[in-house]
């Protein structure tokens, strides 16, 4: 009742609402938080995605696979806090629930490199993440794939979690915003960028255009 | 950095931003190299020729992994076992309803009733239990009732026996 008189009085005529419910995951999580048991549908929605992005990230089967189950386990145990936030400008897809679950997979991935760190039996000092793409062989042959991996790889931290971000696990520049904490218009200049740096480390230059590169 | 530059690098981004969101839209991925889309995509001269080629390639070189079966389903079973952990509170009184004791088994009557061992009206009363399962409500009910009584059915029964003995029944 008192909404509908805030609308109709003046001051609240201009206040259109910036959150809309837009989450394409509103009914699975809703079912969610009814029903815990639910959440499987979520799971088998975002495995592939998270566990993607856990093993571009680490480069590892093992360590990917704890950074995905944590993720999911906290996911669901936290799912009551979460709120969907959104807006219209996200576009048709958008899915805030995404967003969420990728801020805890990269918590997750932090941690676990942490732990790794505190492993000495595996030397990861370097700034370059393992290539996933040589445990896969089988499946990836393309050398040309290997070094755009590779390319990909020797991006500094965000950049490189942006750019798997938006071509692996293929979130809208609004959703990696939200999940690395910066606005879309850094997010922007950030892939940009990496964009550059990716094809000056493949060779490609702009009078090759679409040649591909040799470098690897 | 002066503005116009840092403007002109913004808007460059931009551009390539929209142009990730065209590529990316191409279904399967198979496809964003080839057919009429991709080659409308390949021929975009809105942005540099440097990052059109990169953006494809990274598009469709780089590949999404999936876990293995077995991990998928012990984490599953995990999640469930989580799931189940968190319906339990709300069995337990999270979603309260009124559950009359005596109207669970009104045919059984208790076999160790004795005349003259007294009974709390009080007992008729219903007991609040929240959603519990029926093995859960028969527990906590049998709980309950042992408390209520102030005898032991073993202490009923030595009295009854007792009664029995003793002419004309009497203590």
């Amino acid at each position: 009742m008192a909404r509908r008189a805030l609308w109709r009085s003046g001051a609240a005529k201009d206040a259109v609402p910036r959150i809309a419910h837009l989450d394409r995951d509103r009914p699975l999580v809703e079912a969610a938080k009814r029903d815990p048991a639910r959440f499987d549908a979520l799971y088998r929605r975002y495995l592939a995605r998270v566990y993607s992005y856990a093993y571009y990230e680490l480069g590892d089967h093992h360590a990917a696979e704890d950074a995905t189950a944590a993720t999911f386990v906290s996911a669901l145990t936290n799912l009551d806090r979460f709120e969907e936030r959104a807006r219209p400008a996200d576009g048709e897809g958008a899915s805030t629930f995404r967003v969420w679950l990728f801020q805890i997979a990269r918590n997750e991935v932090a941690g676990e490199r942490r732990r790794a760190r505190r492993r000495p039996t595996e030397p990861i000092g370097e700034t370059v993440v393992a290539d996933p793409l040589d445990v896969e062989s089988a499946a990836v042959r393309r050398d040309e794939a290997r070094a755009a991996w590779r390319a990909v790889g020797r991006l500094p931290g965000e950049r490189r979690q942006a750019m798997v971000l938006r071509f692996v696990d293929e979130l809208s520049t609004a959703e990696i915003a939200g999940v690395l904490g910066r606005s879309e218009g850094a997010v922007r200049v950030l892939i940009h960028r990496a964009l550059r740096s990716v094809a000056r480390d493949l060779g490609v230059s702009e009078r090759s255009g679409g040649e591909r590169g040799s470098a690897s | 950095m002066s503005l116009i530059r840092r403007d002109s690098g913004e808007v460059e981004a931009l551009i390539t931003d929209r142009y990730l969101d065209s590529l990316l839209a191409i279904q399967p991925t198979a496809d964003r190299d080839r057919g009429p889309l991709g080659a409308e995509l390949r021929a975009d001269a809105s942005i540099g020729a440097a990052v059109r080629a990169v953006s494809r390639r990274l598009a469709t070189d780089l590949p999404r992994f999936h876990p293995s079966f077995r991990f998928e389903e012990r984490l599953a079973l995990r999640l469930a076992e989580v799931a189940a952990s968190m319906r339990l509170p709300i069995a337990a009184g999270g979603e309260g309803q009124a559950m009359a004791i005596r109207e669970l088994h009104p045919a059984l009557p208790d076999p160790l009733r004795v005349a003259g061992d007294d009974e709390d009206d009080r007992d008729a009363r219903p007991l609040l239990i929240g959603g519990a399962v029926a093995a859960s409500a028969l527990s906590l009910a049998g709980a309950w009732l042992a408390w209520r009584r102030r005898t032991s059915p073993m202490t009923r029964a030595i009295r009854a026996a007792h009664q029995l003995r003793l002419p004309g029944g009497g203590a």
